[in-house]
Order: structure tokens, then sequence, then C-alpha cells
């Protein structure tokens, strides 16, 4: 079964290149969320993460 | 700082509230009916109501009209808040209401007529499409204007998830829907086999990634803090969950499509990104639990939190099983089986179900002003809804596995142990009990439905909540500081172009090389088009939903290929519009049922239509009668050859015109050998073209070994 694909798979110019693009643009990817992530300033996440919470309109239920 | 005042808008809240109630409702029942079809064939009562035309009806009722509008209800009451803004125009909150309302019911009605475009939860036809992605615009240009003009500097991550939502469903439905209309009614796939697959199998994937997850996600980050009245565990984990959860997921379509004629690269590339997915959905779902960190003392007493725990604890269970049936291993035990019926169910009755309904729960006393009718009520509703997924799910996972083994069983003397038939009479016990968990959870829902009505009752909504908040500091007349609100503003817009590129990135790299395939698939020489007859009763057999039940692909594994024959090549199905893969086996594989020692008489398949119990008692296939009273309809079948010449299929030039004369002629030929079986029907019947499709499948192969490579 893989020889079968193999042979049309191999038979495209430069097909080699797309596993180390895919791989490069994910890892770049992810390095660069993680250094921005751990740069954010605490005080803006704590009130970015408490906005769900701060415009309730007056609460008359209760459960 | 001036403090503006204005008002929410609670009733477009509430309209999509109702929606999501009623259509769950609807969605649920079908699904209740079409798993009662499977333990009584007898319930398959007429042509609109057969297994093959429901089942896709409550699977879009389900997805598209239940979650999509437990979606909307979220997001409009959410993203007020959030913005501390009305929605930017009533007049398009109504239109995205009303419009989706009537797409479901053309839906509604014209899944059971049997027009589909035969392409799993992309069903429906072309007009439809065309009305989903002008409504979605409208959702999207609503929900984008309200970002602009909101009065909170910041976007919560619950927005974000929105607007990746908003833009990738866009894509996907676009890029999925590409086909060539050969009636008002009717329509061809532009794309053909493995390629057809390819992209279907990536909008597959990402309606549940888009559709049923990520705006789902949103409404957790939430509804869950609102609830629990406390923030988010980790607002950096939210950001990490969002940009992994969007990046990995586009590329995991592939998983649907393990061992299947699809390139092996493109296999692998989905295995290892759906494996990988299991590290931000275990984040998310770390993420929603811990938001509980010090209040799981009020789980006890607070049904919304029950509902949640429950729904977050589901997606949990679901997001890992997922990566694990992306295995080979694993997915060649699972796939075909309802192991996979099992699966999707968590996630839609656990998931979406539970948490819409906890939302449902929150919402209602908010917006009518008055408490919850019953909380008693919505307990019972919490306990028989989780009862309901277990026994769902629980007998779905043994039929699965049992399903599975009894297919690869070989007897010592190299045979295979069980006839398909033998597997399909063992699964009727299973199928019985997983309509019991559908009961039970519709129960539950019924149950809702009175609660929320009683508390409707006793209050009165508040359709327009008065809010005040202070301006953005932006003023439009002044130019101190207006290049940097300026950027701000752009934010969301920015955002969404972030979005869009990272899903774009993996479904050009799946898809582009596997497109560049096209000009060097190995042509099968010996595969020819679809005589005229056999392209007519193609469409019948994507009108009755027959791959609903049937795959057409055989799996290069042992027990398959005794089974079923040769296993299938991609060069076989370059004249697939849609292609028929199926991706479930209620029934046997058809691939290779015209062939071989799978190949019946004409007159087997007549009598088999007419009544399959009386051939194979024990079958659960509904009975097809109508099909040998109706006339076939080939006024359409002229049209139907120029689409396929658009389409690259090699019928020669001006075929059209002789299309029918070969038709009618293949027709009388059938009609001869089945009176040879002491069998009178008249050629024009629309069997005769079903019985035609059905002998010439597998053919080709068979015909000639040699396969030609252009290389």
């Amino acid at each position: 079964m893989f020889k079968f694909i193999k042979q049309y798979a191999e038979s495209i110019s430069g097909i080699d290149i797309y596993p180390i693009i895919s791989l490069s643009i994910f890892l770049i990817f992810f390095i660069v969320l993680l250094v921005y992530v751990f740069k954010m300033d605490k005080q803006r996440v704590a009130e970015i993460s408490s906005l769900p919470l701060d415009n309730e309109a007056p609460d008359q239920s209760k459960n | 700082m001036q403090i503006e005042k204005f008002q929410y808008d609670n009733q477009i809240v509430k309209n999509f509230i109702y929606a999501t109630i009623i259509w769950g409702v609807v969605g649920m029942l079908a699904g209740l009916w079409v798993s009662l079809q499977l333990v009584f064939p007898s319930l398959n009562i007429t042509q609109y109501g057969s297994f093959g035309r429901l089942r896709p009806l409550h699977t879009n009722a389900v997805i598209f009209a239940f979650v999509g509008n437990g979606i909307f209800m979220g997001v409009y009451y959410s993203l007020q808040r959030l913005c501390k803004a009305r929605m930017y125009s009533d007049v398009l909150s109504k239109i995205h209401f009303w419009g989706w309302q009537l797409i479901i019911v053309a839906a509604a009605i014209s899944l059971p007529m049997g027009m589909t475009s035969g392409k799993e939860y992309a069903e429906l036809e072309w007009p439809i499409d065309i009305a989903i992605a002008l409504i979605w615009v409208v959702f999207g240009w609503n929900m984008f204007a309200t970002i602009l003009k909101r009065r909170e500097k910041h976007l919560y991550v619950a927005i974000w998830f929105y607007i990746a939502t908003f833009i990738t469903v866009a894509v996907l439905h676009i890029v999925n829907s590409f086909e060539l209309p050969i009636s008002i009614f009717k329509s061809y796939s532009w794309y053909a086999g493995v390629q057809d697959a390819l992209v279907q199998w990536w909008y597959g994937h990402n309606a549940v990634a888009f559709f049923l997850t990520t705006p789902y996600l949103g409404l957790m980050y939430y509804y869950m803090p609102k609830a629990a009245n406390r923030p988010v565990f980790s607002y950096k984990l939210s950001i990490i969950h969002f940009w992994a959860l969007i990046f990995l997921y586009i590329w995991a379509g592939p998983h649907h499509l393990l061992y299947t004629a699809l390139p092996n690269w493109v296999q692998s590339i989905g295995i290892v990104f759906s494996f990988m997915l299991i590290f931000p959905s275990w984040g998310g779902m770390i993420n929603g639990l811990l938001t509980l960190r010090g209040a799981w003392d009020r789980v006890r007493d607070d049904v919304i939190l029950k509902f949640f725990v429950v729904a977050v604890t589901c997606y949990g269970m679901a997001t890992f099983e997922g990566p694990m049936l992306s295995l080979k291993n694993v997915n060649a035990v699972a796939h075909f089986t309802d192991w996979i019926v099992a699966h999707v169910h968590v996630g839609a009755l656990g998931w979406n179900g539970m948490l819409t309904f906890g939302i449902i729960y929150w919402l209602i006393p908010r917006i009518f002003r008055t408490e919850l009718y019953s909380k008693r009520m919505a307990s019972q509703h919490f306990w028989l809804g989780t009862l309901g997924i277990i026994f769902y799910a629980i007998p779905m996972y043994w039929a699965g596995f049992m399903q599975s083994s009894m297919w690869k069983q070989f007897t010592d003397a190299g045979q295979l142990k069980y006839s398909f038939l033998e597997t399909t009479i063992n699964m009727r016990p299973f199928y019985a009990m997983r309509s019991v968990g559908g009961l039970l959870f519709i129960i539950g829902v019924i149950l809702m439905v009175y609660n929320i009505y009683k508390t409707v009752k006793a209050g009165k909504l508040l359709a327009n909540e008065d809010a005040e908040a202070p301006a953005l500091e932006k003023n439009y007349v002044k130019h101190a500081g207006e290049h940097w609100h300026r950027a701000i503003e752009r934010r969301p817009v920015k955002l969404m172009i972030f979005s869009l590129i990272v899903i774009l990135i993996g479904g050009a790299i799946e898809m582009i090389p596997t497109f560049m395939i096209k000009s060097n698939i190995p042509t099968i020489s010996s595969v020819k088009p679809y005589t005229p007859l056999e392209l007519e009763g193609r469409d019948l057999y994507v009108r009755e939903g027959c791959y609903t039940c049937h795959s057409q692909m055989i799996r290069p594994f042992r027990s398959e290929t005794e089974r079923y024959g040769e296993y299938s090549k991609a060069g076989e199905f370059v004249y697939d519009h849609p292609f028929q893969w199926g991706s479930k086996r209620t029934g046997p594989d058809l691939a290779r049922e015209g062939t071989g020692n799978l190949k019946k008489t004409n007159g087997w398949h007549f009598r088999h239509f007419r009544e399959p119990s009386s051939i194979s008692p024990g079958s659960v296939m509904p009975a097809y009668p109508f099909l040998l009273e109706q006339q076939l309809d080939v006024s359409t079948l002229s049209n139907k050859i120029r689409a396929m010449q658009t389409l690259g299929v090699p019928y020669p030039p001006g075929y059209e015109n002789e299309a029918l004369g070969d038709l009618n002629k293949q027709a009388n030929e059938i009609v001869q050998s089945l009176k040879s079986d002491s069998i009178q029907v008249a050629p024009n019947k629309e069997v005769i073209a079903l019985i035609a499709y059905i002998q010439r499948l597998g053919k080709d192969i068979s015909a000639s070994k040699t396969i030609n490579t252009n290389k």
C-alpha cells in the first residue's frame, strides 16, 4: 500500500519541503506565543480576566 | 470621563434561547426516531421517513439548529456585556435570527425530500448553502460592528473564540460548498474522489472544531466564571489554549480518512496534529474546571455548575478520545463502527448539550427578572441528562468493539468467521439500549421545557436592559491620541486576520499538494466514466443517503480484502462527484458490490430493495418499495452529462444528446435479465438505475489489473 501511495507523492517535485515547512511554522509560532504570554503584564491579565464579572446588572435571581 | 447610558438587547437573546430549545427538542426526537429505526426497520415509513434521509436531518438539526442557535444565544448575551455596548444593529440581529430559522426550515423540508449534496454535515443543496453564507456574513458584520463600537478597551478571550469561529466557519463552508448546479435543487461537488474526500473531512472535522467547539469554549470562558462568580483560573493559559487550538485543529481532518486511498503523508500530518490537540484541549478543560477552585462546595447546591462540570468533563473525555482514535492502530479498530457514534455523542450530548442547558438555566431568570420555577426539576434534568449520556455511550462503545472484533475474526481454517449480517444482528440489543439512553436525555430536556415555560410565565422579559459605562477614550472629533486609539480599534480586525492566516496555513499545506497530484494521480486505464443509467442510479444512491450506512472504501486489511475484495485505490474515484466513501458501516462496504464473490444477480437486488429482510433475514436496512413504483426522472440527464464534462469527466463531445438512448438501452437489458428471473418491471423505474449503479461498483478494477502510472 505504501509503495502505491509513495510513487505519486514522490512524483511531486519538492514534496519533501512540506513537512519541514510545517514543522518550522509550528515551532516558530509556538515559541513566539509562549514568549508573548509569559511577558504579559500581570496586572493587565488580572484586569482582563475579571471582565466577565464586573458589569453585572443588579442580580435578582439567586441560582 | 463621560459616562454613557445605553441598553442591552435581551429580546434577541430570548429569541435565540427559544429557538435553541425548540430545535433541540426536534433534533433530539429525530435522533431517537432514527435510532429506533435501526432496531425496528418497519419504522422506515414512506420514502420521506427512511433512515438515509432522516439521519442527515438529525445531524443537521442538532449541529446547526440546536447548537447553532445555542451559539448565537450565548454570543448575543455575552458579547454585549463584554463590549459594554448594545448589538450594533437590531435590524441585523433580526435578519440573522429569522434568516437562520428559515434556513433550518428549508433544511427540515429539503432533506426528507431527498435533496442532498451527499457530503456529511454539508448535505444541504446549493441555494441553501448560499443562504447560509449570506446569513453568516450578517452575523459576522453585526458582531464586528459591535466590537468596533465597544466601550471596553480589552477584548476578552471569549470574543477571540467568537471571531475565530466566524472567520473559520466562513472559509470552511465556502470552500467545501463549491458545487456545480444542474438544477435548482441538485448539484455536483466541484471536487472528485480523493480530493473531495480530503476537502469534505477538512470541512467535517473543522465543523466539529469551529462550530461545536471553539464557540462553546468562548461560552465556557464567559459563563463558567459568571456562574462560579470568580475569574477564569488562568487567563494566560486561555490565550495559549486559543492559539494552540485553532492552529492545530485545522490540520486534523485527514484522521477521518486513515487507511483510505488518501495519500499517506496527508494521513500522517493528520495523525500528528490530532495527537497534539490533546494538549490545548486538556489545557482548556483544566482551565475550565479549575475556575471552580475554592468553590467546589457550591457545585453541590448549584445545578448550573453541575451542568457545567459535566459539560467540561465530557469535553475532556471526548478530546482525550479524539487523539487516541487518530492513532492508526486504534483507528483500525474503531473506524466504521459504533464506537465513533459513542464518541460524537459524548461530545454532542455532554459538552454541547449540558453546557447549553446550563447557560439556558442561567440566562432565563436573568432576562426575565425572576427566579427559576423549580430548582428541583432542573436537578432532575441534570441527572436524567447525565444518566442518558451514560446509557447512550456505554452500549455504543460495547457495540463498536464487538462489531470490529467480529469483522476481523477468522476461523482456524483461515476464513472469516462471521457474515456481515451476523454482526448486524448482534448489534440490535445495543441499538435498543442506546435508544433508552437517548430517551432519558430527551425526558430531561422536556422537563427543562416545562421549567422554562413556568419561569417565563412568572417573570417579565426585560427586553432592553439599562446599562452604563464610560466611553472608550476615543473621540472621533478630537485628534489627540487618535493614532493610538485607532490601533486598538483595529485590533479585532487584526485578530481576525491572524486567525485567518493561522487556519489557512494548515488548510493550504494539506490541500495544495493533494490538488497538485491531480495531474500525477495514477490513472487506471480501465476506470471509465459512469454510463448515463449508472450516473442516474448514483444520484439515487446519494438521494437516499445510502452513504449513511454503507462505505465504499476497502481498507488494506486482510479482514477487509477477504470480505470485500481488493483494497480501494485513489485512481478508482476520479469520476466520483461527490465521493461516497461513507464513514459508518451499519451495512457492508459496497466498493466492489458488483464484482467478485460479492456479485449478485439483478433479481437479487430487485427483491432486496423491495424487502431486504426477505432476502437477508434480520437485516435492518429500510425497504425501498417506492423505487419500484417511481419513474426515473431523466429530464436533467443532458444537464448532468454537460456538468460532468465541465468537471473534467471525459464523455465524448456531444454525448449529452446520445445519453438518453444509451440509458434506455442499458435499462432494457436489465429488464430482460430480470424477466428471466421472473420479475416483470418497466424499464423506466428508479430501481433499474440503482441496480445498474450497484452492479457497476468495483467493476473497473477487476476488468483489468494493470495500473498505468503517468510518470
